[in-house]
């Protein structure tokens, strides 16, 4: 059977019925067959929101996650499309071949138990594998190969659990770190860290130091943060320089003034000017939560309208939900730079907070149109 | 695949014989058409059956045939095996009037009648069949290597694609200059 004697509307036909991992394995097939792959599926990989490369037990896997997905159970993060993993470890060969990544010869091997879906969290996939030597210029050829394949209307992230861990510096390949150094860690470390890494997609931290990176730190600049445990001293720090857009801030130590403070701080304008979310969870002590909605600056829609409800594309890429959770409130902050509005709502030592892309008349209009259509 | 229901097949455009029709029997009697592929095998088939091809549906509403015409015009379909055809045909007839399935398991398992096949229904347009038949042709490599990959659907190397790119730009080369020599000589 030669798939070139099919008429284009026919390969096309073939290909849209092939998944993801199939195809990306076919594309190594020929330059030729790569080219055709791309102009004939570009629905698909527009469709695609990131290509993930995780470490998990010394290997590296690349997953491929669709906008539309909605990974809400693990199966459903089991089923995210793993297409090649890397390695290396040269042991336990099984069944090799060499292929032509970028100008660059690989070797890869495929177990004998392939293909195995969902046997284990990741799926068994054809694994490159490397001298521990080569392993950076061999993350490149790959990362070229994969970027130039699914386009750059893909986020191309590398995630790691610790920032001592190994992370390639290459074009169009942002971070996402989960770090949680103890108590001894050095300061100095983790801004030369972060200095070293500015593209910081996603950053998950707990640190009982937070407070000592300096507000020019890299660290404030990352799209999305989540911070456990926060002090006192960090979330004053974080509130004044966070240039971010999401945050999360869990068992936080901090009352209605701290909440207050950073409304203020963001309704002036002068700080938190990217922010389109930020969730605060309160430790169990604290006390007067919704003293924060008190404040004089603080609008309330009337109760007996609908208030219109805030929810973004969450950054958090391992999310098990594709968006931010939903504020609905009567409350709100207007910025007095640019009138825009953020709701406001404190549910239990919950507070959240979502910024609106809309001036305040705007947003009341928004208010008045759901009024009509109920 | 099974053999068909409503139409039957005969040797040569001769007298084709029917089935008996199903318990279910239309109000309006339903017309009939005749198909034939290089084996010259005619094949009577009701037009409801071939509302799945596009092709022949196209062809059939623009005719007005009666069925004394029908049956001396069948459509000759000479690029489409015989025994390909026969396929096609017991698929439109099972699938008459039909909802059809999400997946279709008996389509041949041999590559060279699929790759007909595939070819057949992408020209008669019948586009059930047709995704049916290209999502076998997808799992042929499922889980394959590029180099089982290639051997499967026989795809040229980059250095074979190269070769293949030269000798059609030195062939074009050699037709325009053969091209300018006729004009030079009608010239003169």
């Amino acid at each position: 059977m030669k798939l070139s004697k099919f008429p284009y509307v026919v390969q096309k036909e073939i290909f849209d019925n092939m998944k993801t991992t199939n195809l990306f394995w076919l594309s190594f097939a020929s330059k030729n067959m790569k080219t055709l792959i791309k102009s004939s599926q570009t629905k698909r990989f527009k469709s695609i929101s990131r290509v993930t490369y995780n470490n998990w037990v010394n290997k590296w896997y690349v997953c491929i996650l669709f906008k539309t997905k909605n990974m809400r159970t693990m199966e459903d993060c089991m089923g995210m499309d793993t297409i090649m993993a890397m390695s290396e470890h040269l042991d336990g060969t099984k069944h090799i071949f060499q292929l032509n990544v970028s100008g660059k010869k690989i070797g890869f091997r495929v177990s004998d138990e392939y293909p195995l879906p969902k046997a284990s969290f990741y799926p068994s996939v054809p694994e490159a594998f490397f001298h521990p030597n080569l392993k950076e210029s061999a993350f490149k050829a790959i990362h070229n190969y994969i970027s130039d394949f699914f386009g750059d209307t893909v986020v191309y992230l590398w995630t790691a659990n610790s920032y001592k861990h190994f992370i390639p510096q290459l074009p169009n390949l942002s971070l996402w770190v989960t770090m949680w150094p103890d108590r001894s860690e050095v300061t100095e470390n983790i801004e030369t860290f972060f200095a070293s890494y500015p593209d910081i997609k996603y950053l998950s931290i707990r640190w009982d130091k937070l407070q000592s990176i300096s507000p020019e730190s890299q660290f404030y600049e990352a799209e999305s943060i989540r911070i456990t445990r926060p002090s006192l001293p960090a979330v004053h720090t974080f509130s004044r320089n966070f240039k971010g857009r999401q945050a999360t801030l869990s068992y936080c130590e901090c009352g209605f003034v701290e909440l207050i403070e950073f409304m203020g701080r963001w309704r002036s304008g002068k700080a938190l000017q990217k922010l389109e979310y930020l969730k605060i969870t309160l430790t169990s002590g604290a006390r007067h939560v919704r003293e924060a909605l008190r404040a004089n600056w603080v609008k309330h829609i009337a109760a007996t309208e609908k208030p219109p409800t805030h929810s973004v594309p969450d950054l958090y890429t391992s999310s098990f939900k594709p968006n931010t959770d939903p504020i609905t409130s009567h409350s709100y902050i207007v910025r007095e730079t640019d009138n825009r509005v953020a709701s406001v709502s404190v549910q239990g030592r919950t507070f959240s907070f979502g910024v609106w892309n809309k001036t305040e008349e705007e947003f009341l209009k928004m208010v008045e149109q759901s009024q009509i259509s109920n | 695949m099974s053999s068909t229901e409503q139409g039957t097949s005969s040797a040569a455009p001769a007298e084709p014989t029917t089935a008996p029709e199903s318990a279910a029997a239309p109000e309006v009697p339903e017309s009939f058409y005749y198909v034939h592929g290089k084996d010259k095998v005619v094949h009577k088939v009701s037009a409801g059956a071939l509302q799945h091809s596009a092709l022949i549906h196209g062809m059939i509403s623009n005719l007005g045939y009666t069925e004394e015409q029908a049956k001396a015009n069948p459509f000759p379909f000479e690029n489409i095996d015989g025994d390909i055809l026969q396929m096609v045909v017991d698929w439109c007839n099972q699938h008459k009037g039909k909802p059809t399935p999400p997946e279709d398991t008996n389509l041949p398992k041999q590559k060279e009648k699929l790759f007909d096949l595939v070819l057949a229904v992408n020209y008669l347009e019948i586009k059930e069949l047709l995704t049916y038949c290209c999502k076998q042709v997808a799992m042929m490599v499922k889980g394959k290597s590029p180099e089982e990959i290639r051997e499967i659907w026989m795809i040229p190397t980059d250095a074979e694609d190269e070769a293949a790119e030269k000798e059609a730009k030195k062939r074009a080369g050699k037709e325009a200059a053969g091209e300018t020599a006729a004009a030079a000589g009608d010239a003169k």
